[in-house]
């Protein structure tokens, strides 16, 4: 039997009978879920591919108009202005919130960029020359990290789509593959125990009868012989009285007389 | 000397303005821009650079070449051409020469300064020092920990020490925003070269003083332009003006309270010099400016050099070469980043 | 959607002093009490190795959300770029100013695509 290795080892009772049947019961609904979600998540993911790519063919596009504000910014302000932007650095302005997005239960983590306005030392950067281009090249860089930050919406989004897809449709794939066929196999087993055992407890049963029957034949014959005999020996015993004359039978005296069976 | 430079001028420096005119000889012209700006890459941009004064700056530099380097090659021309005169100067010129680098001495000590206070390398920090604004003690600059310290041990025997004293307080060395620092002593240098130029006296006096002139009220120009919405504060901004230009006294009194770029042209606008140049540019657009105010420099610089026995042609030189490898990093940066629709935007024609 | 953390977190660079110069313009920069800062500038100099170390720095940060690093020293630490897989922080090719964007190099690109089928 392929089943005996791929089921639970359990005593096979009606009473485990019900419980496999109600996890059967939970675990075809489980799955069924599990089923709808990675659905949900593919739909979604798929989606990501897409955005993911065209993302990335934009970013080129965006980034090579940055590089050449900085280009234009170092035309106007000299080659030194790089030197001033380093110097200048103390805290972050711009940050990065994260917050978490739901996607089937898939938690997401979201990050939003945010510039922190108030006054900063790059303000006075190029004042002698260059200043204009110099907030042109911040501008555009602004709106670059904007996109990039987009873009990695887009790619964390993907790679924790990437796992939760994997773990879903693993789940899914061990349910359908291994958990239900085991719970199945189980149930047929105790199900054929369970004949099994009835079969014989009929058969027993039948034995039994038939032994009864078997014992009450024989009594029978038993008791027909018996009175076969005891009618023989009272036959014989009136022979002998008409012989004799001298032993008349005695009723009265006559103990071991045989029981008469009719 | 006023009217007899002529007789005594090449004595002492002719040859140096011998050279100097050679060298204006080596700039790039119309028809090497035209090569330029045909090329496909950065290789053949140093193809053609080869055939001109930077070949042998270039002709030694591997694949892959980047603008950056291209640019440091062509800067090193200029600084070996500079030194190269600055040797050869008698006591006058000497000095005059210093001055024109002082600008970049400028930048370069705020560098330092600006570097130590946040614990940058020094060698570092020295790599990126302009070289026209190096000078024998530069790199104990950063041994100081703070300002003062710095003021008392290194700048006071630095030509910029009067700069520092005369304009600045201990205070403002603490406080101050770098870029105000950095502008008040440009300030402070832009009056004491203009100062020095009219002691020279005849010729040179008359033609670096329009040139200078040029450049306080450019300075001033940009200062009001970029600092428009920001927190300098119109006094403060009044503060940065040179003391001498066309537009001083008046000029400057109304872009100091200029608050938009219209204003800023009406101001400028009464200037009949600087008119031609707002001409040029349309109502409401500020972009082009640079181009236009650097192109405006040229044509001052070039016209220097149809004067005789002056100085002014070494500062024009210097403002020429300046200018001409702005334009090749331009076009580099163009080349390399596959702008080629912009590459005319930044080309200023020396010639 | 709340946010989770007030404070913010930074975003990091990897790539050379000119893309460096434009991000910091645009107020990225950011250095603490203890002089660490979240960049790194890349020049010829620079050996593999600590590039290696700071990325891997920058990854094992907490305030660190995004790092963003160019495309050709990503291929130089290809080996360890390729096995940074966790969602936080996120990272981010970009191109860099002296070559165009190569979309073909991108480790996450050539997943995404084999995963559409357009490779």
């Amino acid at each position: 039997m392929s089943g005996s290795t791929n089921r639970y080892t359990v005593p096979p009772t009606v009473t485990v009978l019900t419980v496999m049947k109600a996890r059967l019961v939970g675990a075809t609904k489980g799955h069924a879920l599990l089923k709808k979600k990675a659905d949900a998540l593919t739909v979604r993911y798929r989606q990501l591919l897409r955005e993911i790519v065209e993302a990335k063919n934009g970013m080129g596009d965006a980034m090579k108009g940055s590089f050449f504000s900085l280009a234009e910014a170092k035309y106007a302000g000299g080659d030194s202005i790089k030197h001033t932007v380093f110097d200048n650095v103390d805290r972050a302005t711009l940050k990065v919130y994260s917050s978490q997005e739901n996607i089937a239960g898939v938690k997401i983590p979201k990050f939003e960029s945010v510039s922190e306005p108030g006054e900063t030392k790059m303000e006075l950067t190029g004042l002698g020359k260059g200043g204009q281009q110099i907030q042109g090249c911040r501008k555009a860089y602004l709106s670059a990290i904007q996109l990039l930050v987009q873009l990695a919406n887009l790619q964390t989004a993907f790679m924790t789509l990437d796992v939760a897809l994997k773990v879903t449709n693993r789940r899914v794939n061990a349910l359908e593959n291994v958990v239900k066929p085991k719970i199945e196999n189980t149930i047929a087993y105790i199900k054929g125990e369970l004949d099994e055992l009835e079969r014989e407890e009929f058969f027993r049963l039948k034995k039994v009868q038939k032994n009864k029957q078997k014992v009450a034949a024989q009594e029978l014959a038993r008791k027909e012989a018996q009175a076969a005999e005891a009618a023989a020996a009272y036959d014989t015993g009136l022979m002998q009285d008409n012989t004799n004359g001298i032993t008349s039978a005695n009723l009265l005296t006559a103990s071991n007389d045989a029981d008469l069976v009719f | 000397m006023w009217g007899w430079e002529q007789l005594y001028f090449n004595i002492k420096d002719g040859f140096l303005e011998a050279i100097v005119r050679g060298h204006r000889g080596g700039l790039l012209t119309v028809p090497d821009y035209n090569n330029l700006t045909q090329c496909e890459a950065l290789d053949d941009i140093k193809l053609n650079l080869t055939a001109t004064d930077y070949g042998a700056y270039l002709a030694n530099e591997a694949s892959p070449l980047y603008t950056s380097t291209i640019v440091d090659k062509c800067t090193q021309k200029l600084v070996d051409d500079w030194n190269n005169m600055r040797c050869q100067a008698d006591e006058t010129l000497a000095k005059f020469l210093d001055f024109c680098t002082y600008g970049h001495m400028i930048d370069n000590v705020v560098l330092i300064v600006t570097g130590t206070l946040h614990e940058r390398d020094v060698q570092e920090l020295l790599d990126k020092c302009h070289p026209l604004g190096m000078f024998d003690s530069i790199a104990t600059l950063a041994v100081a920990a703070n300002m003062r310290e710095l003021y008392r041990l290194v700048l006071v025997d630095t030509p910029l020490a009067p700069y520092f004293s005369e304009n600045l307080t201990h205070e403002d060395l603490d406080e101050m925003n770098i870029e105000i620092m950095r502008n008040t002593l440009y300030k402070a240098y832009l009056d004491d070269f203009a100062a020095f130029c009219g002691k020279l006296g005849g010729t040179t006096a008359e033609v670096m003083s329009d040139l200078l002139a040029f450049e306080a009220d450019r300075r001033a120009l940009n200062i009001t332009l970029n600092s428009i919405g920001t927190e300098l504060t119109r006094d403060d901004r009044k503060k940065l003006y040179s003391n001498f230009g066309l537009l001083y006294p008046h000029g400057h009194n109304e872009l100091s309270i200029a608050e938009d770029f219209d204003q800023i042209r009406a101001a400028m606008e009464k200037v009949p010099a600087y008119a031609n140049v707002f001409n040029k540019l349309g109502y409401g657009e500020a972009q082009m400016l640079d181009k236009l105010l650097y192109e405006e420099e040229v044509k001052r610089c070039c016209a220097c050099f149809e004067q005789q026995f002056h100085y002014g042609v070494f500062y024009a030189y210097m403002k020429l070469r300046e200018q001409e490898i702005r334009n090749i990093m331009w076009v580099s940066e163009c080349v390399a980043q596959d702008q080629k629709a912009r590459i005319n935007d930044g080309i200023v024609f020396l010639f | 959607m709340a946010r989770i953390d007030q404070e913010g977190s930074l975003v990091a660079v990897i790539a050379d002093e000119d893309t460096i110069t434009g991000f910091l313009l645009a107020g990225v920069g950011d250095v603490d009490i203890r002089k660490r800062s979240n960049f790194l500038v890349v020049d010829s100099k620079t050996t593999v190795r600590t590039i290696e170390a700071s990325f891997k720095d920058f990854t094992n940060r907490e305030d660190i959300a995004i790092i963003l690093i160019s495309q050709p020293i990503a291929n130089m630490i290809r080996h360890v770029v390729a096995n940074h897989n966790k969602p936080v922080p996120a990272l981010l090719e970009i191109p860099s100013k002296d070559s165009p964007y190569d979309p073909n190099q991108d480790s996450l690109l050539t997943r995404v695509k084999h995963l559409l089928g357009l490779v």
